[in-house]
């Protein structure tokens, strides 16, 4: 555990670990491009240059590693004037064109010019110019004059998708990132080279264009592709969500997540949502608003015996929601929907899971602790033989990922009355001729909660904005269903309202009061 | 509160000012009509007042040379606008040296402050203040301008061309 002084702060660190990484665990500014904590060391770039006590020249901090005592300095003038010049390398034949690059915004070049540049450039020769809008796959867009060859995209596509896509070809300033003859970038895991990439030289295809990246706010939540449940940033502003973006959490995802989950903003956006509660009474469809719907679900279940009554719970809904339903559904014969129950335990050796919740594993447990068992086989002939006449179902947000969707509506549709709840609107509820009510839900954006990931681990998560204002969550439906009231949230007994919201600085009453003779008039 | 006091003595002494007012209205009058040239008012429709070409009225979006639209939906303008009245949506362009162009610019002129601003930030000289100012309309619908109206209005016939053309900077090497 080698000791050494950032900055003039101490620290300790691992044995073998680099002067980057000793500055990423302090947290400290240093420029670089080429260096990504979830890879390999390149050494490209050469902005990460330092001081180190003792030796005459700079060393890049990304490749050297810690020694015993090291007194290392990014900020000695030497060290500020070479990262400025190494910048207005990189900026050489950069074509400036912010105006059209999806990365404006959130630029590695753009900060660190702000931040380390700052020159005019000196630069009288004229640019070299490359491929634009070069079609690299179904999902990135490439644009090799504004690459700074930085290769983190070409180590990604070697070291963590392991498919070997992309390659750097040419020399010099003719460098140009590319792929091989005839092959395509095209892997599950393809556009985490956009995220990685610090410039705007790859672009995704889905996201090109379509908002400047400071319209966009972010929250973090859970993905709900899978049931790994990676941390990820979903960005959104009033217009609806607009991208999802992997954070880094070294128990569940690393660094990374997969295409497929950048898909899980596609279905919370208003256009794909259940908006409205449809009751539908021998084919004549009305709209209502979903609490009247939940109201009018209990008629429906108050006339219904105990035994004749089914839930299906999908795992899309949170540990907290399965808690409060199956406290007020007093039936036993509860089932569980699984989307494919052949591929149910696939893994691809790094992120992408067979099962397509994000909270099967919570339903489980909630299932167990209830000691509720129940064979999906058994809700099919219940159905068929008219032993279940109500059926309520907690019907999946991602329809997507059911392959079995359209099949099971169908199914279920046979039963007399069914209550259907969903947070997105589907073609295949046209299914429904028998009494049906189809209620609105909450998504995973619109609610806290808790998702446990397949391997057991808890992973909670807040509310990032509101879609359809209107729309319930499972456990308020729950409550609406079995005709009792929503509980109100209970407040603390003493107000920390104040408390929570004055500043630390803040002037209190009684300091102001003494404080008054001071300005009064021929005091002063 | 304050209380005015009238006080009747005083108040005989305004037939002097109205004597006044009058004698300055005839002076014009009989100046107006020596000299009609050097009359200050217009006759509105008939006539009417030409401002300098730097006046920041009703916005105009150039073109380029070959009278395409010149903006390249970068959104800075509407970033800077003050009043949030522009609204543009972004689409890829089949030209790869174009890569990025407005399918929708919308300015709700209702809402414009003509500040300004976004000609000022628009850094391809897409966007400018032209110098009308007369824009009635029937309903408000006809107050949002969208792209047609802003490039290609009647009174632009046919476009103004923008200063800044992308050819020519990529041939000098920029």
């Amino acid at each position: 555990m080698p000791k050494c002084t950032i900055n003039g702060v101490h620290v300790e660190v691992k044995d073998g670990a680099t002067i980057m990484e000793a500055f990423y665990k302090l947290d400290q500014g240093i420029a670089h491009y080429c260096y990504h904590p979830g890879l390999s060391v390149a050494g490209v770039c050469r902005l990460c240059i330092v001081d180190i006590e003792g030796n005459p020249r700079p060393q890049i901090a990304c490749n050297t590693v810690v020694t015993e005592g090291m007194k290392v300095t990014n900020q000695s003038e030497k060290i500020k004037d070479g990262v400025k010049w190494v910048l207005d390398f990189h900026l050489i034949n950069h074509p400036l064109d912010c105006p059209v690059c999806d990365q404006a915004g959130e630029c590695g070049l753009q900060e660190q010019y702000m931040e380390y540049g700052k020159y005019n450039s000196e630069m009288a020769e004229p640019k070299v110019k490359k491929h634009k809008v070069v079609d690299l796959g179904p999902t990135v867009v490439l644009d090799s004059e504004r690459c700074v060859l930085c290769s983190r995209c070409v180590r990604f596509t070697d070291e963590v998708s392991k498919t070997n896509e992309l390659g750097l070809f040419n020399r010099g300033d003719k460098t140009e990132i590319g792929t091989f003859e005839g092959q395509e970038l095209n892997n599950k895991y393809s556009l985490n080279t956009v995220d990685i990439c610090p410039v705007g030289a790859l672009t995704s295809k889905d996201f090109r264009f379509r908002q400047r990246v400071w319209y966009l706010k972010n929250s973090e939540t859970v993905c709900t592709g899978c049931s790994t449940g990676c941390n990820v940033k979903v960005y959104y502003n009033k217009e609806g969500t607009f991208r999802v973006k992997p954070v880094f959490n070294e128990k569940v995802n690393g660094h990374w997540m997969c295409d497929d989950g950048r898909d899980i903003y596609k279905f919370v956006n208003v256009e794909h949502r259940q908006t409205v509660a449809h009751k539908i009474t021998a084919g004549q469809k009305s709209e209502m608003v979903p609490g009247l719907a939940a109201t009018e679900a209990y008629q429906v279940i108050k006339n219904t015996d105990d035994n004749n009554l089914a839930v299906v719970l999908t795992g899309q809904y949170t540990n907290e929601e399965y808690e409060t339903a199956l406290k007020n559904f007093k039936t036993k014969n509860i089932f569980h929907w699984k989307n494919k129950d052949e591929n149910w335990k696939d893994f691809d050796g790094l992120l992408i899971r067979g099962d397509k919740n994000p909270n099967s594993k919570g339903l489980e447990t909630a299932l167990s602790k209830a000691g509720l068992k129940s064979d999906w086989k058994d809700l099919e002939s219940g159905i068929t033989s008219g032993k279940f006449t109500t059926v309520i179902v907690a019907g999946p947000e991602n329809i997507k990922a059911y392959p079995c969707f359209d099949d099971r509506v169908k199914m279920i549709a046979k039963a007399e009355n069914v209550i259907w709840m969903t947070a997105c609107s589907s073609e295949s509820f046209k299914a429904f001729h028998n009494n049906a009510l189809i209620i609105p839900m909450k998504s995973y954006l619109e609610k806290a909660g808790t998702f446990t990931n397949y391997a057991g681990l808890d992973q909670s998560f807040k509310k990032a904005t509101t879609i359809v204002s209107h729309a319930l969550t499972l456990a308020e439906a729950s409550f609406l269903m079995t005709g009792q009231t929503l509980p109100m949230p209970a407040t603390a007994a003493v107000s920390k309202f104040i408390d929570d919201s004055r500043r630390t600085d803040q002037v209190m009453i009684e300091n102001r009061k003494k404080n008054e003779f001071v300005f009064k008039r021929g005091n002063l | 509160m304050s209380v005015v006091s009238n006080k009747p003595d005083k108040s005989h002494w305004y037939f002097i000012s109205i004597l006044g007012g009058l004698f300055i209205t005839a002076k014009h009058l009989i100046k107006n009509l020596l000299n009609k040239d050097k009359m200050m008012t217009l006759n509105y429709p008939e006539q009417k007042f030409e401002y300098s070409p730097r006046f920041k009225g009703n916005h105009v979006l150039t073109v380029k040379k070959d009278g395409a639209i010149r903006c390249t939906a970068c959104m800075l303008c509407a970033t800077n606008c003050p009043a949030e009245c522009i609204k543009i949506i972004a689409a890829e362009h089949n030209d790869p040296t174009v890569e990025k162009f407005p399918i929708a610019y919308e300015i709700d002129i209702l809402r414009c402050v003509f500040c300004g601003f976004c000609e000022e930030a628009c850094p391809v000289d897409a966007i400018r203040m032209g110098p009308e100012w007369q824009t009635p309309g029937l309903s408000g619908s006809a107050f949002t301008y969208d792209i047609n109206h802003l490039a290609y209005r009647p009174q632009l016939k046919g476009g103004v061309v923008s200063v800044v053309d992308e050819v020519e900077r990529h041939k000098s090497g920029i």
